[in-house]
């Protein structure tokens, strides 16, 4: 079978359907192999196809023969999944076991299974993926190999993640360069040189590149990773100089994009690191498409809609985020808060609106067109002058002010756990955590948010482009294309 | 624009007998078909289409606002019918949109995504041409 490496195809499951797939298809281990259909979701891009895995439609008691050693699938099950997948605007996939410490390669007889599925499928699912995977367990490791047959071409799964865990892919070899072990040789002592080849081979997207992101920018280009997309709207102006990393008074003169200071920095540091700026913002379609290729995306942004977004991302396409932002109180010529926020978006966690973290009239604000905002601001002033509330017309956005040190702080917390999830090494021990710098005992508040009844992240979750009516924000129609900077020669 | 939510929300509408169609024109609009109103008992008309349009990265931000056919008798009657929020062309038709803000403290709850759309945004339309003065 011809397999074209032309996409960059990603495959990406949720943690507790990534346990499922371990119970069922290593239920005959170590020497039987055993299979289960699943339902993807899908986004196409310019150069990558990204499936996630929306439901495992496990087999029933006579689905699969059990006397043979290696898979049988009974007709009454494949003729089941055909039939609803006709109801549904969801992909197929079949997943399957290898015997434990064999290869997941891609036998003969799946060969002939694939070809059959990809054919007999698309009767019934025409114009979506078909996609194979193959699991194994070797040497206590979970190996993955896929290939999926999409628009008339075989290809290769190029990468997998059962969210925040990047797996092994079969006859994928990541290895840090000498030279890159050397520079994080301190990480690689403390994580292993493994650790540090699976940072030379993720990608992380920073979304906003100011106070917090450029710390995190430049802690993870120092410690190895291999590609960032960074996404910022905005230049450089005088009052960020306080607290950006990489910038300095010339960059605020000239008014440059605030990912050309990162791209600049991350060059100076980590010549290795590859890095595809975006000027522009979230949800944008573009940006979209660049950001749902990465490994983590980490949110460094007051923007609501950024927030909102990835929370979007995390439900629909399974990619994990971290979300962290600052802010300072004061009174009385005293300052008595200083706080980070650090917000764990996984799948399965409430949503940025079961955690009430976004204000519906501040997004109304972010999000119009600069037309509306001077028509509402201008009725603003009418109603005040009537003597009328002048909220329903214009709120205008708070002030949030924040130091240099405080986002440092946060910055590198959510870069630390960014490594730790890419790495493997370690988890954050929380959902959303808060803190108070200037509390005793720093104040630290673990807040247990729950998933509301009926909020539409329950339903979407891994439905990446087909759950689209679900999504939680839509790019307003007014932004302008976003601008990616020319690659460095 | 969610365009594949809006119609959704209008399937829900149409379902329950109510024509409500998304238009258009450089900006998105929901246009409801044949609202009744309580025209009547002053002479006005028993029915009138309104254009409400979509916020821009529906569904994120509030539904906001509500028009009438331009030179509508209705409208000076309407609450917010004399502070005009703008003339719009949309779907082959003008409109005047009214200062008519139920989800922002305009007597309304206040927007939720997971419970609202343009589906429930109809109840609002009728309360307030229900209500003329």
């Amino acid at each position: 079978m011809n397999l074209s490496k032309e996409k960059h195809v990603v495959v990406r499951i949720g943690i507790a359907e990534a346990e499922q797939l371990k119970q069922l298809l290593f239920k005959r281990y170590p020497f039987d192999e055993w299979a289960t259909f699943g339902r993807f979701g899908w986004r196409n891009t310019p150069n990558s196809v990204i499936l996630t895995l929306a439901s495992i439609e496990a087999p029933g008691p006579n689905d699969l023969d059990g006397a043979a050693g290696h898979v049988v699938i009974n007709e009454p099950y494949t003729l089941r999944m055909a039939l609803s997948a006709e109801k549904s605007t969801l992909g197929i996939g079949v997943f399957h076991s290898h015997p434990l410490n064999c290869a997941p390669h891609p036998s003969v007889i799946d060969d002939d299974m694939d070809e059959y599925y990809s054919d007999y499928f698309l009767g019934f699912a025409p114009g979506r993926p078909y996609v194979s995977i193959i699991i194994s367990l070797i040497r206590e490791q979970l190996v993955v190999s896929g290939r999926v047959f999409w628009q008339g071409t075989w290809h290769s799964v190029s990468h997998f993640a059962i969210e925040h865990n990047p797996c092994k892919t079969y006859r994928e070899e990541p290895s840090a360069s000498r030279l890159l072990i050397d520079r994080v040789a301190r990480l690689a002592a403390a994580f292993g040189e493994e650790a540090a080849a699976r940072l030379a081979n993720s990608t992380v997207a920073v979304i906003g590149a100011g106070g917090t992101g450029s710390i995190v920018i430049e802690t993870l280009a120092r410690a190895g990773v291999g590609r960032l997309v960074l996404v910022d709207p905005d230049y450089v102006s005088p009052s960020n100089l306080e607290r950006l990393h990489g910038s300095c008074p010339e960059d605020a003169e000239r008014q440059v994009a605030k990912v050309e200071v990162a791209r600049r920095h991350i060059r100076s540091i980590n010549p290795n690191c590859s890095v595809d700026a975006y000027f522009g913002s979230l949800p944008h379609t573009d940006i979209l498409d660049a950001v749902v290729q990465a490994d983590v995306a980490i949110g460094c942004t007051d923007q609501q809609h950024s927030r909102l977004s990835l929370s979007d991302l995390s439900i629909r396409y399974l990619l994990p985020s971290i979300d962290c932002g600052v802010m300072l109180e004061g009174s009385n010529g005293k300052v008595t808060g200083q706080i980070v926020q650090l917000v764990r978006f996984l799948s399965s966690d409430p949503c940025a609106l079961c955690r009430n973290m976004v204000s519906p009239n501040r997004l109304a604000i972010e999000l119009m067109d600069e037309d509306e905002k001077l028509r509402r601001q201008a009725a603003a002033q009418e109603a005040l002058e009537r003597g009328e509330d002048p909220d329903p017309y214009w709120t205008g956005p708070p002030q949030l002010n924040t130091v240099g040190y405080l986002t440092g702080v946060a910055g590198s917390l959510a870069a630390g756990y960014t490594i730790g999830w890419l790495t493997g090494r370690f988890d954050p021990p929380f959902s959303r955590i808060q803190f108070n710098l200037v509390s005793q005992f720093l104040d630290v508040q673990e807040i247990d948010d729950v998933n509301r009844p009926n909020c539409s992240c329950g339903r979407a979750r891994g439905w990446a482009d087909q759950g689209i009516a679900d999504a939680l924000i839509s790019a307003p129609p007014h932004w302008p294309r976003p601008m990616k900077l020319a690659q460095y020669d | 624009m969610s365009r594949e939510r809006i119609l959704r929300e209008l399937a829900i509408l149409n379902e329950g007998g109510q024509v409500a169609e998304l238009v258009t024109n450089g900006r998105d609009y929901v246009v409801y078909r044949d609202v009744p109103t309580d025209g009547a008992r002053l002479g006005l008309p028993a029915m009138s289409d309104v254009i409400v349009p979509v916020p821009s990265g529906y569904p994120a931000p509030p539904i906001d606002l509500a028009g009438l056919p331009h030179g509508s008798t209705l409208l000076p009657r309407t609450k917010g019918g004399q502070n005009s929020q703008g003339i719009v062309q949309a779907g082959g038709s003008t409109w005047q949109l009214a200062s008519y803000h139920p989800h922002a403290n305009g007597g309304g709850p206040p927007w939720d995504q997971t419970k609202h759309g343009f589906h429930t945004y109809l109840d609002h339309i009728i309360s307030w041409l229900e209500r003329l003065a």
